[in-house]
């Protein structure tokens, strides 16, 4: 028998660029097969589904060579919109992937395009939102569903249209733990009551490998370094893997840290409770100690904002102290950005105080604020003003008195810390993600402010570009910067903050060090929509099992 | 409400049709009684909140109002003098205060017409019936469909991109030469994201089967019902008895 798809001999390169995104791949899904096919960004990844589903060669500015088979038949034999039905995709971005305005007329216009008759619409509507779990939803206003409810759409568009090839593109690269936890949770269900093929894109590993354990890595010049078991390249090519800035599951990376030359580390936190190893507790760097009783940097006194009726942060009281790595975690919609950018002073509060350095925010000057508190953006394009990377960095120094030798050397010395001296000349948008993050980074850290504010700063990032970013912020909080940071990642918490702030429907509902909120009632966590980091669930377990052994004998 | 189910394509011709009309009248007796009508069916039939409506009426009646000033001060020589009527005190030319009538009631009938399709009309519903009745290719329709989600997002993001720059300490501008220069700064990331955007959503949309070919079924069909006809002989009436009364009055 054929199988469901067979790529031969695949190479790409775009018109203006000299070196192929994809070279000389090869590689064969058979009927009802999963693959998690992983790579750094920029290894032609995003590329290669549209070779897959036939927008390529026919959309492309470039050349393509070799050959796709789906059942035996080229993609270049196939009519424009034909692979639509054998090959289904769900990109990364959950905002971008739709046309219409409400959920029923998305899922219908998939079945419009290849002219499924008026009568039968209904039906294939209500089961392809049944199958996740989002028929409830049937009538709503896509503007208005979650991340993780979009994508969970996106995918019910490509399920009703029955295609025996589903692509997803980094599905979850834009949704929080939580939602991500249950997008991959309902693909399994989909995957044990139909049989389609699965591609799974992805540059971080955690969850999948409930779903498969065949891998196909492609390293930065876009060919497969590897097409095989899981198990087998954390084993043999670890190292690799981490060059390549691929993240391996979590709970691997815990334990190999500690026991680097375990033979089978675990994959999931299932596996590692059947077999245990002992776990040292890290030490975390000791913060800088805080003084209670010098006057507070930042202190808000009983903020709320309303917009158009509509409360939005209610009665917030916070004082923060010089030295604090604060971090705020909420589900979304919580509140979390307008708390960040009202302690910014971007917005005003509609009653209350914001008192920076003891002095309320209205009584600062504009550009005196600006020096005492930056904001890192989570899209790091929204914040470049000028044509280039030494611009982009040199602009925060223009109202400072300096000389331009000085502003050159200092500069220079950011950009260097950054990793961004080759490509100072470059064009900011012309940047990899990770450098575009980054510079973002970069230009708040040159004004040396005593605040920085970030707005889940590690969003969409691969494993290395996000080890870089945490660097930098280390270095600047050992400097005695407070550093106020927006996130869904409870390993980051655990591993950097010294403060956590949650934040359910605009208030604070704790305020407490990371440790106390591990040790918490496990049950308000998941009210909260928050999972315990890695390193605290591997913990919890060892110490259960010990416990248990104790008892037991 | 009944305009509310009406066909929106066949609503929007129709509207059109009696736009046509209205230019073809030189007398404002009639566009006053249609203009009359048309309210009346639009309240009585669409069930539009008058607060609403007069927000965006009002802007439409001072314009009117404008009209009708400059076309009295700025009115050709009339063929006859003598015959004036008083208004406000002066005297004016008769022949000048009727044209003048009769453009700015022209306006204002024009103005209601537009609004009674505006607010009982699902723009996307309009879109999607403009496709099956109007045979608008596809390409263009969805082309239209995706953008129009776009605004709001292009809103948010020029928010966004405000405050970026904010932070960065570029906009302390005071001046309208200082604003205008940067709004040009944040054209380029607002563009860069837009143009992403937009390649995306094709890309979706095109992995979903779509072609722009004209051969397609609808999940939501629209059809010309008895409900439409019906609605252009109650706005046939409203004009034909608004041009006799006029006529019996000369």
């Amino acid at each position: 028998m054929k199988p469901l798809l067979q790529v031969e001999n695949l190479s790409l390169r775009y018109e203006m660029e000299k070196q192929n995104v994809l070279s000389s791949l090869n590689f064969k899904l058979n009927r009802g097969e999963s693959v998690l096919l992983l790579g750094p960004s920029g290894s032609g990844k995003s590329t290669l589904t549209s070779c897959l589903n036939g927008l390529f060669p026919r959309e492309l500015d470039g050349e393509m060579s070799g050959n796709v088979f789906v059942h035996g038949v080229e993609n270049r034999e196939t009519k424009p919109g034909e692979r639509s039905q054998a090959v289904g995709v769900v990109f990364q971005d959950p905002e971008t992937q739709f046309c219409m305005m409400t959920v029923e007329d998305e899922v219908a216009f998939g079945l419009e395009n290849i002219g499924i008759a008026h009568q039968e619409m209904e039906e294939k509507i209500d089961s392809a939102l049944a199958l996740v779990n989002m028929l409830p939803y049937k009538k709503t206003d896509i503007a208005t569903l979650s991340g993780g409810q979009k994508q969970k759409l996106a995918l019910a568009c490509i399920l009703a249209l029955k295609p025996e090839l589903i692509i997803l593109d980094e599905p979850t690269a834009n949704l929080d733990p939580i939602a991500t936890r249950d997008f991959i949770s309902t693909l399994k269900d989909l995957k044990n009551n139909l049989n389609f093929g699965l591609i799974v894109i992805e540059h971080k590993l955690d969850g999948w490998t409930e779903i498969t354990e065949r891998v196909i890595l492609l390293n930065q010049h876009g060919e497969i370094f590897h097409d095989g078991s899981i198990r087998e390249v954390i084993k043999e090519k670890g190292q690799q893997l981490k060059e390549e800035g691929i993240w391996i599951p979590r709970v691997t990376e815990h334990i190999l840290r500690e026991h680097p030359y375990l033979q089978e580390p675990p994959l999931t936190v299932e596996e590692y409770r059947r077999n245990p190893v002992l776990l040292a507790d890290r030490e975390i760097d000791q913060p800088i100690k805080t003084e209670s009783n010098t006057v507070p940097l930042l202190e808000a006194k009983d903020i709320s904002w309303t917009v158009n009726k509509h409360e939005i942060l209610h009665n917030i009281s916070l004082t923060f102290h010089q030295g604090e790595f604060v971090a705020i975690v909420g589900a979304n919609g919580s509140g979390k950005t307008s708390l960040s950018r009202m302690l910014a002073g971007l917005r005003q509060p509609t009653t209350g105080n914001l008192l920076v350095h003891g002095k309320p925010i209205k009584q600062w000057k504009e550009s005196m604020l600006r020096q005492e508190i930056g904001y890192v953006f989570q899209n790091p394009e929204h914040q470049f003003i000028t044509n280039t990377v030494y611009d982009e960095v040199a602009f925060s120094l223009q109202w400072k008195d300096m000389r331009p030798s000085q502003v050159q050397e200092k500069v220079e010395e950011i950009l260097d810390t950054c990793g961004l001296l080759k490509l100072k000349h470059a064009h900011p948008f012309t940047l990899s993600q990770g450098q575009k993050r980054r510079l973002s980074v970069a230009t708040m850290l040159i004004d040396n402010q005593s605040l920085l504010l970030l707005d889940e700063p590690t969003f969409g990032q691969d494993a290395h570009s996000n080890q870089e970013l945490m660097k930098l912020l280390h270095k600047k909080h050992q400097t005695g910067a407070t550093l106020i940071m927006i996130t869904h990642d409870m390993d980051l918490i655990h591993d950097y903050a010294t403060r956590v702030i949650i934040m359910k429907d605009g208030r604070v509902v704790e305020d407490c060090s990371p440790s106390e909120l591990w040790k918490g009632d496990p049950e308000k966590l998941e009210a909260w929509q928050l999972t315990l980091p890695v390193a605290v669930q591997l913990k919890n377990i060892y110490e259960e099992e010990v416990n248990d052994v104790l008892t037991t004998t | 409400m009944f305009l509310q189910r009406l066909n929106p394509s066949y609503k929007a011709v129709t509207i059109i049709v009696f736009i046509i009309f209205l230019a073809t009248i030189f007398e404002p007796v009639t566009p006053l009684l249609f203009l009359i009508w048309t309210l009346a069916v639009t309240f009585l039939f669409g069930g539009v909140s008058l607060k609403k409506y007069l927000l965006y009426f009002t802007p439409f009646i001072i314009f009117a109002l404008g009209m009708l000033w400059t076309s009295i001060a700025f009115a050709d020589t009339p063929n006859n003098p003598s015959d004036t009527i008083s208004l406000f005190g002066t005297s004016l030319p008769k022949e000048s205060v009727l044209t003048a009538l009769a453009l700015s009631l022209r306006v204002l009938n024009v103005a209601a017409l537009s609004l009674m399709f505006v607010f009982t009309t699902n723009i996307v519903h309009f879109i999607l019936s403009m496709m099956q009745q109007l045979k608008l290719p596809p390409r263009i329709a969805y082309g239209v469909l995706a953008g129009y989600r776009f605004l709001p997002m292009l809103k948010d993001e020029l928010m966004i991109i405000h405050d970026a720059h904010r932070i960065r300490g570029v906009n302390q501008a005071k001046t309208m030469r200082e604003k205008w220069q940067n709004y040009k700064r944040y054209l380029i990331p607002l563009l860069a994201s837009a143009i992403r955007k937009a390649e995306r959503t094709a890309m979706a949309m095109e992995s979903k089967g779509f072609t722009g070919d004209k051969s397609r079924s609808f999940y939501r069909q629209f059809s010309i019902q008895k409900q439409d006809f019906i609605f252009s002989i109650i706005m046939l009436i409203g004009f034909t008895i608004s041009y006799l009364i006029s006529y019996q009055l000369g």
